[in-house]
């Protein structure tokens, strides 16, 4: 237990806690505030649904801590990893999937994609000697993880924990498609009303 | 210890205890010969060469230590021995494994002084037990997906939009990639609040970056350094095509037949033949204002079958059921 403890505490997380309503329909007042979070406070107080609360910036002791800031909600988390070398990106894949089942992720599709070579073909020999030649290739093999609805602090978690044990020699691409509500702003048209008073006031 | 480096003399002792304690102290003095074969070779060997360094340096040769191998049992806490990442050490992996080409007539090489294995990179600190530990400790920072969006469909209905993001984490002079700056945008336009006039308009408006078959409309931006500031770029996209959309210009009213995006059969040459063609169907002698004469032609079945079925054609294209039904339309009108 220490020595799980001692790994987690070299970067500070903080939880965050959601809350979510039995129903399904969305309250019309339920806003995207991720970028307003100060406008969030008077909000949360209510259960809305899908409403989540979003993470803050932990303090000394690795405790657990709830903000206010909504968290974000992921529909597709896609890691791709590339090496030249591919027994690594087998064991990597043992590791990244146990993680996420253990962490209680849906593994969407786990698959291979076409290893990618590149080739050169250069002169032997530094002057002359046309027709000896040397060739060379370099082979990326990939490998992609899917995980299919996660949130924004679980993704978090997850991808530092997965970016932390990436071995030497293998580069990583995350691809994240995060959902969002329509915005307060595009909800309305402002014009519509605008010729509407006009009509009016004529 | 192997008994043959220590003194001789205590080999009879040491069998003497075989003897009196049983099979158990024969199978453990055996594992540990297994172990320690190679090194009581190179211990030997290394003995030999220590006197020959001579006393004259002041440093003290180091003795060789018993590998930690020797120590380990079969159920101890693994995620101790290599709690991080760390390279492959000989003496602290008690596995027996070989890598490396085969000299001829040969096995790989062994894993004692083998650069092959401490190249590579291991995921001996990466033990199913490891990440089950791991897990434990980050579970406390994970929060839950919603159990009411539980497909997909759900997901678009009550969160229309999708921002999508790239990140990259590669080694190299340095860790930035211009590329994670980049957001696309995509939103499908029958969840946003558009009629039909500010629907043609916007779609008008973003031009290639909506798609007809899938109703969506994509924006990728790319112009701002940040991604928070292409983000928000995007939204603000967003919301300027969405309410220049619900305008309408002065200049919108001198829309031409030639500008629609569908076919719309009212004042077209189409209705015009039709009734022209009726009217004179009709049997002379009645004399009835033009007026009420073509509401009441436009207000019967068979002209309103033909109406759809010709605005079928002209915006779906042909194809068998429409001209099959454009045939009917135009049999029952004229009698046929």
């Amino acid at each position: 237990m220490t020595a799980s403890m001692r790994i987690a505490s070299v970067r500070l997380l903080s939880k965050t806690r959601h809350y979510f309503s039995s129903e399904v329909a969305v309250q019309p007042g339920a806003r995207t505030v991720h970028h307003q979070p100060a406008s969030t406070r008077n909000v949360c107080l209510i259960p809305v649904a899908f409403l989540h609360k979003g993470r803050a910036y932990g303090t000394q002791s690795s405790s657990v801590t709830v903000t206010e800031e909504p968290d974000l909600l992921f529909q597709k988390l896609s890691v791709l990893v590339k090496s030249h070398d591919k027994a690594v990106l087998d064991s990597y894949e043992f590791f990244a999937t146990l993680a996420a089942k253990e962490l209680g992720l849906t593994l969407a599709k786990v698959f291979e994609p076409p290893k990618n070579i590149e080739r050169l073909t250069l002169l032997k020999s530094v002057h002359i000697f046309k027709k000896h030649r040397v060739q060379y290739e370099m082979r990326t093999h990939y490998r992609c993880i899917e995980i299919s609805r996660i949130t924004g602090s679980t993704s978090r978690v997850y991808l530092e924990y997965i970016q932390r044990n990436l071995p030497e020699g293998v580069a990583m691409e995350v691809t994240k498609t995060a959902i969002e509500k329509v915005p307060d702003h595009i909800q309305m048209p402002l014009w519509s009303v605008q010729s509407q008073e006009k009509q009016g006031s004529q | 210890m192997a008994a043959s480096t220590f003194c001789p003399a205590l080999l009879p002792l040491l069998r003497i205890n075989c003897k009196f304690n049983g099979v158990y102290t024969r199978i453990s003095l055996n594992r540990r010969a297994a172990y320690s074969l190679g090194l009581t070779a190179s211990n030997g060997v290394e003995r030999q060469g220590l006197p020959e360094r001579g006393n004259q340096g002041q440093r003290r040769q180091r003795r060789a230590v018993e590998p930690r191998t020797e120590r380990m049992t079969v159920d101890q806490d693994w995620t101790a021995v290599y709690p991080t990442a760390a390279s492959f050490k000989p003496n602290s992996v008690p596995l027996p494994v070989r890598m490396g080409y085969p000299v001829k007539r040969g096995v790989p090489p062994a894993k004692k002084g083998n650069l092959e294995l401490i190249k590579i990179p291991n995921f001996l600190h990466l033990t199913p037990e490891a990440i089950k530990k791991h897990c434990e400790a980050l579970k406390p920072f994970c929060t839950e997906w919603p159990a009411a969006l539980d497909s997909d469909a759900k997901c678009e209905e009550h969160f229309p939009i999708q921002v999508e993001s790239k990140a990259y984490v590669s080694a190299g002079p340095s860790l930035r990639n211009p590329n994670a700056r980049i957001i696309t945008l995509t939103v499908k336009l029958s969840s946003l609040n558009l009629d039909e006039h500010a629907r043609k308009k916007l779609i008008r408006l973003s031009g290639e970056r909506y798609n007809k078959d899938t109703d969506t409309l994509t924006i990728t931006t790319d112009s701002c350094p940040m991604k928070q500031q292409n983000y928000d770029y995007a939204m603000y996209l967003l919301t300027v095509l969405y309410h220049e959309s619900w305008k309408t210009e002065a200049w919108e009213k001198e829309k031409t037949r030639a500008d629609m995006e569908e076919y719309v059969w009212e004042d077209s040459p189409s209705q015009k033949n039709i009734l022209e063609t009726l009217l004179r169907m009709r049997p002379l002698g009645e004399k009835e204002e033009e007026g009420e004469v073509r509401e009441e032609l436009l207000g019967r079945v068979e002209v309103q079958e033909y109406k759809d079925s010709v605005t079928k054609l002209k915006n779906e294209g042909e194809t068998e059921t429409n001209m099959q039904q454009y045939k009917e339309a135009v049999k029952k009108l004229l009698n046929i």
